[in-house]
């Protein structure tokens, strides 16, 4: 075999020697993506035999059977609203673990944010008006002039520390 | 202390807190809203235990259907079996007035079979597939869960749990009420 054809093939295979790597690549990538996707909607879904967990979380067997269902949804090219609409159509909007930003859900999405932010208000008002007492009674004090008492105690003190040089 | 608005905002989120208990103390947990009420019942094509005759829902129309779903594993399943067999007795092969089908759920043919035959039910029974398909277009939380079915092919009541012989009675006496439109 000439320098040439060597040269060739060796340039062939260094082109065709990622490909070969890059199919499973590729399609492990895929593989990853769909599960990540499954996993994305059914954290969002509540496993209707369990205690508070998703079906995500949950090896119960209605978990188990959502779990395939929302993969064989979604590799069907469903979007993940539609999944959901399908799910929340049988058990009602129950099966969502966050309540929709519609209605009386979005009071809930609203409301802690809403308090938080009174809270905060009323912490931010209150240490304002503390100190504007505390400045103002500081400030009045300082202009009070000093009774006889007062004038004769620091006289008395000057001295016993005279003294005490 | 009356007129402090902050007894009034403590007074206002106790009272919040106490009623929102005293709800949950007073709802039936087995009375579970299903979006499926008044609704058309999702279609299946179930083939019977034991034999090769299929059964399509949505052929029943005209006739109200009493769709117990049960497994073999299912304590509560084996409190109901005589109610649902006595109901296709009286009202199915006695009226024929009414269908009774029974969908078992994560259960193998083997052991529904032998549930069946423990308990004598000779109504239409099957069995759902291994991915929960039917189970899971009824939003099924559990087992027993039973569904009335109006004539029309309408979803009229759902019950959670072990059907009583009352039970039973009251829902279908408004099923199979002379010309019946099917409402509650």
């Amino acid at each position: 075999m000439s320098s040439k054809r060597i040269t060739a093939a060796m340039l062939a295979g260094g082109f065709l020697l990622p490909l070969l790597f890059a199919i499973p690549a590729g399609a492990l990538t895929d593989q990853e993506a769909l599960e990540k996707k499954v996993r994305g909607i059914t954290d969002q879904l509540r496993c209707p035999t369990c205690q508070g967990i998703s079906v995500n979380d949950s090896e119960a067997a209605f978990s188990r059977q959502i779990r395939d269902k929302v993969k064989r949804m979604v590799r069907e090219g469903q979007s993940e609203d539609q999944i959901k609409a399908y799910f929340e159509s049988r058990y009602g909007e129950w099966i969502l673990r966050a309540p929709k930003k519609e209605g009386l859900g979005l009071v809930l999405w609203v409301l802690p944010g809403l308090l938080m932010l009174l809270a905060g208000g009323w912490i931010v008002y209150t240490v304002r008006r503390n100190a504007r007492v505390n400045g103002k009674d500081a400030a009045s004090e300082a202009e009070q002039p000093l009774s006889k008492a007062e004038l004769e105690r620091i006289k008395r003190d000057v001295r016993l520390f005279e003294e005490e040089l | 202390m009356w007129k402090s608005w902050k007894f009034w905002l403590v007074m206002s989120g106790v009272v919040t807190v106490v009623g929102v208990l005293a709800y949950g103390f007073t709802v039936n947990p087995k009375f579970v809203k299903s979006p499926l009420l008044n609704g058309p019942a999702p279609n299946f094509t179930i083939t019977r235990l034991g034999g090769g005759e299929t059964l399509t829902l949505s052929e029943l129309k005209g006739t109200p259907v009493l769709l117990n779903f049960w497994a073999s594993w299912c304590l509560a399943c084996r409190d109901e079996a005589h109610v649902l067999q006595a109901a296709h007795k009286l009202y199915e092969e006695g009226q024929g007035r009414l269908r009774v089908l029974g969908i078992a759920i994560q259960d193998t043919p083997e052991k529904s079979m032998a549930f069946a035959r423990a308990f004598g039910k000779t109504y239409f029974l099957a069995l759902d597939n291994v991915a929960g398909d039917i189970s899971l277009s009824y939003g099924l939380y559990g087992v027993p869960e039973t569904f009335f079915i109006d004539a029309q092919g309408i979803i009229r009541f759902k019950h959670v749990g072990a059907v009583t012989p009352q039970l039973v009675r009251n829902n279908l006496a408004t099923l199979l009420a002379p010309n019946d439109e099917g409402k509650q």
